[in-house]
């Protein structure tokens, strides 16, 4: 069955094709939609999926799950492997008696933000065999090649996507099925000590060696079962006439591919869907091959691959030219278009393809005008979003405080909670990583700046990794303020479930209260807010921020579109034209994108409207100095 | 080469949906179909981009002046279309602006139909204009400014009529019959300009 399916859709239907048993993950672009498209089977397939607390604890589950002999599969973004890492390099030493796969997605071009981290290290430093995908059908087939491997060799296996491959659809084939119907596996964990801890230098070493091997009978699986024929994971074409080569892996296949179409160029091609451990003997066998003088890399990031075609052809004493990012030729940033593609095969063919570029060069000044028309739309917060309440009420708290805006450093964190440094609020000063505002805070405390010091994080980034830092913080008595901006969901990446998310109906989770936890931690001074009560909560902010400790002030309130798919309805606002002045303070101090602004004209004053999209949060009628903003009453 | 859709316009305009349409007929016609969507964070008002590639392609995004038909959603975003365009290609564009807030205070800024209008024709693109929210609110079903696109599209992409028709009959599963006026409303508009 053919089905148009983006790389994530065909990574969460391989998964049920090879019978996962266990899933779990934590939300990060563009890894997101393997768990979304799962979690929508969740009830139909009956087996064990969430939304972990974080990237380290969903690895722990799924290994867990394969310790016990079970497939499991966890799924993170690439910043999760940091997180997860510890774990996962004292499993990858012990092993697993189940397939246990990692499904990690890089980011070249950073469509979200956040660091362009080749994960591919992660699998070299290790130990792990990781394959690396370069089409949406391979979603699909490496997934349950992925899980076969991982049972032969018995130790977890990477699968590793970039944002080219998983938020793209093309059509893939499909079987359909449930791998698991077959194939029911019995939970069983033999007491084996040398093999599952790390208490002994003999045992950490033989795990050690254990892990290397593995990586050997990882490349001998995918012969034996002869994948590579039937799959094309790794695959050597050679071209008669042809002194040039191009060597690749991942994403920039679909480019390259249409390069050579299209100016129909006939090269050696050596395609490596297997980068840890290379395919060394199918590179060897391309460089040996006599006709061979130039050789052209192509991977998206880092030279992974590039660094080992330099050691094997010094190995075989193989007088080649490369082209790639060791001699500049290629960059380490972005991610390949098909332009870039292009260029870096006139490079190693040494020839202009086409006219083409003659019409770019035509059209440069036109583009080069238009630029200037672009009108500019900056991000900002939805219609009715709390965290325009909080980031309004903070402002307002630091002025009533006689501070001006630049004496008070607040220290942003990860999600839509980070939209408090754009304008109008321009709040936030710094973003660093999961977690990490209410650590920096306290080192800028203890490295000496004075004035009051604030963190704002998000409420599923406080549990992922902000409890740490919090603890430390009561430990050491810092004085810093803490805003956690409680919105019940992970918002920013689609609105997943997180352990603070109020109970649902359709799972059996249990919500855990985030003001216990601080509680618990030792947090004395504690204020819960509601974002859309501006007035009490500008209060409560100037005491916490004069508060000298740690202070907790929880801002809490539903992301507001989360609440518009629950169907939450408030009572709308207008604006009394009659009383609005058109003076903009409103718009300027909240920016609401239902607010619409109408200019002076021969026929009417400036003023201001409210769309009939209106939320209801109701923040704009405490901005208005002429009491011109109004609740629609019920009926009118 | 295949046939490259590039379509622009601002997130709640329906572009995505658009794009989705798009693929769904392709495979209904039984050619193969690559898509690419780019939407912004969860918030209206951000831009968006849908590309859809149908026939023998390999590179999820389209090249640059490869764009058989580039369809703009939103007034001021088509310059970010530009670019795609290919020599010979269509261009449709949408009257509808979408003004972001500085340009709500300013409205100068915001760049007039005239001057998008002359920066086709220099590349030698002869744009077509729509109404579409204005056509589609003479329906009553303003959301459906998209559908008056698609039939623009559906004309000037010689996608076949009737077919698109029973691919909106899947995929538009509320307010059918006013989607159909809508479409069919932006396809005689596309007629017209071809005389
Ligand atoms: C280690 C790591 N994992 C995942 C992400 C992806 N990520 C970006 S924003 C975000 C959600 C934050 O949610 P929350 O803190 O509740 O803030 P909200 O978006 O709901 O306001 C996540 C998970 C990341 N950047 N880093
Ligand atoms: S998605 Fe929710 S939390 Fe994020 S900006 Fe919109 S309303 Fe706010
Ligand atoms: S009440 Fe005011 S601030 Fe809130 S959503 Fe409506 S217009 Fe926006």
């Amino acid at each position: 069955m053919i089905k148009l399916l983006t790389g994530n859709e065909a990574v969460a239907l391989g998964a049920i094709e090879a019978g996962v048993d266990v899933v779990a993950g934590y939300p990060g672009t563009p890894s997101t939609e393997v768990m979304l498209n799962l979690m929508a089977k969740r009830k139909e397939l009956g087996i064990h999926m969430e939304w972990s607390v974080n990237e380290k604890v969903a690895f722990e589950i799924a290994a867990g799950a394969a310790w016990v002999g079970k497939r499991a599969l966890v799924t993170m973004k690439m910043s999760g492997l940091n997180v997860a890492a510890d774990s996962i390099s004292a499993i990858a030493y012990s092993g697993c008696t189940g397939g246990l796969v990692i499904f990690v997605a890089d980011d070249p071009g950073t469509s979200a933000g956040m660091v362009e981290q080749d994960s591919r290290y992660y699998a070299k430093s290790m130990i792990i065999p990781m394959l690396d995908l370069a089409s949406q059908q391979e979603c699909l087939d490496y997934m349950k090649i992925a899980f076969d491997i991982s049972e032969a060799i018995k130790g977890p296996v990477m699968l590793r996507s970039t944002t080219d491959i998983s938020h793209v659809a093309s059509l893939v084939d499909i079987n359909g099925q449930t791998g698991r119907e077959n194939k029911k596996r019995e939970a069983h964990f033999e007491r084996n000590i040398p093999k599952y801890t790390k208490a002994a230098s003999a045992w950490c070493m033989a795990q050690h060696q254990d892990a290397l091997n593995r990586l050997t009978y990882a490349l001998d699986t995918i012969e034996s079962k002869n994948y590579n024929k039937k799959y094309r994971i790794n695959e050597i074409h050679f071209e008669p006439d042809s002194k040039y080569g191009v060597i690749y892996g991942g994403a920039v296949q679909g480019n390259l591919l249409e390069v050579l179409n299209r100016y129909n160029i006939k090269v050696n091609t050596l395609k490596i869907g297997m980068v840890h451990p290379l395919p060394e003997n199918l590179i060897k066998e391309f460089l040996e091959n006599k006709n061979i003088e130039k050789i052209l890399v192509l991977e998206e990031l880092d030279p992974i691959i590039e660094s080992e075609i330099y050691r094997i052809a010094f190995l075989l004493n193989k007088k080649v030219e490369i082209i790639g990012k060791l001699n500049n030729a290629l960059h380490y940033t972005g991610s390949y278009s098909f332009a870039l593609v292009k260029e870096a095969l006139e490079v190693l063919l040494d020839s202009d393809f086409n006219n083409q570029d003659k019409d770019l060069e035509e059209l440069m000044p036109i583009l080069e005008e238009a630029q200037d028309l672009i009108v500019a739309r900056p991000t900002s917060f939805c219609s009715g979003c709390p965290h325009r309440g909080t980031y309004y009420a903070l402002n307002t708290a630091i002025k009533n405080l006689k501070y001006k805006k630049d004496d008070i450093i607040v220290h942003g964190d990860i999600g839509c909670t980070i939209l408090g440094m754009n304008k109008p609020f321009e709040s936030c000063w710094t973003e660093v990583a999961m977690g990490a505002s209410i650590g920096m805070a306290q080192g800028f405390k203890w490295g000496g700046i004075e004035k009051p010091v604030i963190a704002a994080i998000g409420d599923s980034t406080f549990f992922h990794a902000g409890i740490p830092p919090l603890i430390n913080a009561v430990h050491q008595n810092a004085h810093v303020c803490i805003i956690i901006l409680d919105n019940w969901w992970t918002a920013m990446t689609g609105f997943e479930e997180n352990p603070g998310t109020v109970h649902l109906k359709e799972t059996d989770t249990k919500r855990v209260d985030l003001v216990n936890i601080c509680k618990g931690c030792g947090v004395e001074k504690i204020d819960v807010i509601d974002p859309y009560e501006p007035q009490k909560a500008i209060k409560v902010l100037e005491e916490a921020i004069k508060h000298p400790g740690v202070s907790v002030v929880v801002s809490r309130q539903e992301c507001a579109l989360q609440a518009q798919r629950r169907k939450v309805s408030l009572p709308k606002y207008r604006v009394d034209i009659e009383k609005c002045t058109g003076c903009q303070i409103c718009l300027n101090q909240l920016a609401c994108p239902e607010m619409v602004f109408h200019p002076k004209t021969e026929d009417h004053k400036a003023y201001m409207e409210i769309s009939v999209d209106c939320f209801g949060c109701g923040l704009c009628q405490y901005t208005c100095p002429f009491g011109a903003i109004e609740v629609i009453e019920d009926g009118k | 080469m295949g046939n490259n859709l590039y379509l622009v316009g601002v997130g709640g305009q329906g572009v995505v949906r658009l794009g989705q349409i798009i693929a769904a007929y392709a495979i209904e016609d039984g050619q193969k179909v690559r898509l690419f969507k780019k939407v912004g964070m969860a918030q209206r008002g951000g831009p968006t981009l849908c590309e859809i590639r149908i026939g023998e392609v390999s590179g999820s995004r389209i090249p640059p002046l490869s764009a058989d038909l580039v369809v703009a959603m939103e007034l001021a975003e088509s310059v970010k279309a530009l670019e795609y365009v290919k020599p010979g290609g269509n261009v449709i564009l949408n009257k509808s602006r979408v003004y972001p807030i500085h340009i709500m205070t300013h409205p100068e800024k915001y760049p007039g139909e005239e001057v998008i209008e002359d920066l086709f024709q220099k590349t030698g693109a002869k744009p077509i204009w729509i109404d579409a929210k204005k056509i589609a609110s003479e329906i009553s079903l303003p959301i459906a400014e998209n559908i008056v696109m698609l039939g623009a599209i559906t004309l000037l992409s010689s996608f076949d009529k009737e077919l698109m028709i029973e691919v909106l009959k899947k995929n538009v599963p509320r307010q059918i019959e006013k989607n159909i006026s809508a479409f069919l409303a932006g396809y005689e508009i596309a007629e017209g300009t071809q005389i």
